[in-house]
């Protein structure tokens, strides 16, 4: 099968179209022929080699498609269930096999695609304000870099729950798309600070949470954003790792809180991950939630996708189309 | 008045007895006649210059006392009135300058001294239990240094809103006061490795929160026995600062959270102060807080309180005496 390889981590170069044999599920997997691949900031964290996995692999940790087998204890689903999935490495292939805990059926009002660019980023929007740090109507959320395939879910489930949302952006064009995803300011750091910024429109009190995805850019203002005992959830490093932290820092600007998230951890059982996916679902189905999807490239381009996505031309969902 | 003076920092030997004049009191402060003031383990980090404290001071941020003298201002305390606060320093003295809004009025039943060993550790025990994270009936917590200051209140108020409560201790003779104050399961450091106990006793799942005062040699190996998405509430050093950790390393163990709170933050504005100071006291009426105040020291001996505080010869609350 055609799936795209890196040999050696780097720069999107590294990421090359080859032909390799199609993978067999295991007892408890399925194989799954992909019908969409999503493409997600934290592929280019294991491309990169911040994030560690054995050389060669496949990225790509997310796809839709539909089951054309399965191992012999596989209970949940069956050939020909049309399903999608985040968390199974190797999705930038034309066969992925994934365990069959981790794969949800797809229901008839949702699309290949927009089941693909919902996973991931959806279900991560949805951990971050519902459980990471449970968001409460009136309170304020800074969300970087708001214009981003986290950051516009983000912001539209955040409004939805009626907090203020302050977004970041690099540009006015992706601060434009947060605005009408229902921020109620955007920042373009770009531009001004937005330590200041985040200050002068929180009359100097602060956020009561930071959805950071960004990483090392952000982070030491960050720590000067928030309000006393205040919270900064760390979900992502698209900026690079952040250095280590000292922990005295976290009592001296204000007895504050900090987590380091992973999807893996809010979606840990099937019945997690069921109860997220059908609340996800359901409100892109009903129109709650508005999927950006802002661009699409064949398998052999996702070398492409990469550069474009970490030029941070792209505001919105990228997937590779099989 | 006689007074503890710290010249430069250093050992416990850094502290001198001294005569100096009696302040008078600020417009917004009293001055108030000590009957016993409280000793810290943090007493120890400022001494050492371990945080910040410009010299010479007097030591010590922690007493009850006598109101002797009131500053133009003040209105919410008079001469008479019997007091007790914590967060300021220059307590390891006959008199001590308090800015009113910080003294706190000591309840009827409730002793001078009793109210000087309960300020500190009994707010820090009840903010640690009712905010930072809020303890739940059922939840597993661990406590280190359990049969400490802060340890011995914070087992009680952890027993009384029916956590398990899993402590470590050093000596059979803190693991029969741990025991006592309602520790369901007590772990001696010094024999067995906590981190293979705490795993074992709860099944293997971790424990919900982690309230750790010492620090360095326990950190690391409390965010392993931590639940995904479990919390780590740093908030002491006793066996030295924790180095900069690893933000990954949270995402890895489990997406954990960790805080570092200060007192301070959790009684900043007068009406928290009141309200926290108030339900410790009253915790105390009903019979609910049991206070163990075996070590008192005259005022003279303050380097001998900080030497069997830091060779972990005590249990529970230090008194200096003036």
């Amino acid at each position: 099968m055609k799936a795209i390889r890196v040999q050696q981590t780097g720069g999107p170069e590294v990421m090359e179209l080859a032909e390799i044999p199609t993978p067999q599920p295991k007892p408890n997997e399925a194989l799954v022929k992909v019908s969409v691949a999503g493409v997600n900031s934290i592929d280019g964290r294991f491309r990169d080699g911040s994030l560690r996995t054995p050389l060669p692999f496949t990225p790509g940790q997310e796809g839709a498609g539909v089951v054309t087998a399965v191992g012999a204890q596989a209970k949940t689903v069956k050939v020909g269930d049309r399903v999608a999935w985040s968390g199974a490495l190797g999705s930038y292939a034309e066969y992925v096999t994934a365990t069959t805990d981790s794969l949800v059926l797809v229901p008839a009002t949702l699309s290949d695609q927009q089941a693909a660019a919902a996973m991931m980023q959806g279900l991560t929007a949805h951990y971050l304000a519902n459980d990471a740090h449970k968001l409460k109507a009136g309170e304020t959320a800074l969300v970087h870099a708001a214009a981003g395939g986290v950051g516009l879910l983000l912001v539209q489930m955040a409004r939805m729950i009626g907090a203020r949302v302050i977004g970041t952006a690099s540009n006015q064009e992706k601060a434009s798309l947060a605005l009408e995803a229902g921020a109620d300011e955007v920042i373009v750091f770009t531009q001004q600070d937005f330590e200041a910024e985040v200050k002068r429109l929180t009359g100097g009190k602060g956020v009561d949470v930071v959805y950071d995805g960004v990483g090392k850019a952000t982070f030491e203002k960050n720590l000067n954003v928030m309000r006393r005992r205040g919270m900064l959830v760390l979900y992502g490093m698209s900026s690079g790792p952040v250095p280590p932290v000292d922990p005295a820092k976290l009592s001296e600007k204000g007895s504050l809180y900090m987590a380091r998230t992973t999807l893996a951890h809010f979606t840990a059982t099937r019945e997690e991950l069921l109860a997220r996916t059908s609340a996800l679902f359901a409100m892109i189905a009903e129109g709650k939630l508005k999927l950006r999807i802002a661009k699409t490239y064949a398998l052999a381009e996702a070398a492409q996708a990469h550069r474009d996505m970490e030029a941070r031309k792209i505001a919105g969902k990228i997937l590779l189309i099989l | 008045m006689k007074a503890i003076l710290v010249k430069q920092p250093g050992g416990p030997e850094a502290m001198e007895l001294v005569e100096l004049p009696v302040s008078q009191p600020k417009a917004n402060e009293a001055v108030v006649k000590l009957t016993a003031s409280g000793v810290n383990f943090i007493d120890v980090y400022v001494r050492e210059g371990r945080y910040k404290a410009l010299p010479p001071f007097v030591l010590g941020q922690e007493g009850a006392g006598v109101v002797n003298a009131v500053g133009a201002d003040v209105n919410s305390v008079k001469n008479g009135d019997r007091v007790a606060w914590t967060g300021v320093m220059g307590s390891y003295a006959e008199y001590a300058a308090v800015p009113a809004d910080r003294l706190v009025p000591i309840p009827e039943g409730v002793t001078d001294p009793q109210a000087a060993a309960v300020m500190l550790q009994g707010m820090t025990a009840h903010y640690l239990s009712h905010d930072t994270y809020p303890l739940k009936h059922g939840e597993t917590v661990l406590v280190h240094a359990a049969a400490g200051g802060v340890g011995l209140l914070l087992v009680q108020m952890a027993h009384n809103i029916g956590a398990r409560v899993i402590a470590t201790v050093s000596t059979d003779e803190k693991a029969r006061l741990a025991r006592a104050a309602g520790a369901d399961e007590v772990i001696l450091y010094t024999q067995s490795d906590f981190e293979a106990e705490t795993k074992r006793l709860a099944d293997g799942k971790g424990v919900d929160v982690v309230y750790d005062s010492v620090g360095k040699t326990t950190f690391e190996k409390g965010l392993n026995v931590l639940r995904p998405r479990g919390m780590m509430v740093l908030f002491g050093g006793s066996s030295g600062a924790v180095p900069p950790f690893d933000l990954i390393a949270l995402s890895q163990k489990g997406s954990l959270y960790v805080t570092r709170p200060t007192l301070a933050n959790y009684i900043a504005t007068r009406e928290e102060l009141l309200a926290r100071s108030g339900a410790v006291f009253t915790m105390m009426a009903a019979g609910k807080l049991k206070l163990r105040i075996e070590h008192t020291y005259p005022l003279a001996e303050a380097q001998q309180a900080h030497r069997d505080l830091e060779g972990r010869k005590t249990t529970g609350k230090l008194l200096l005496i003036p």
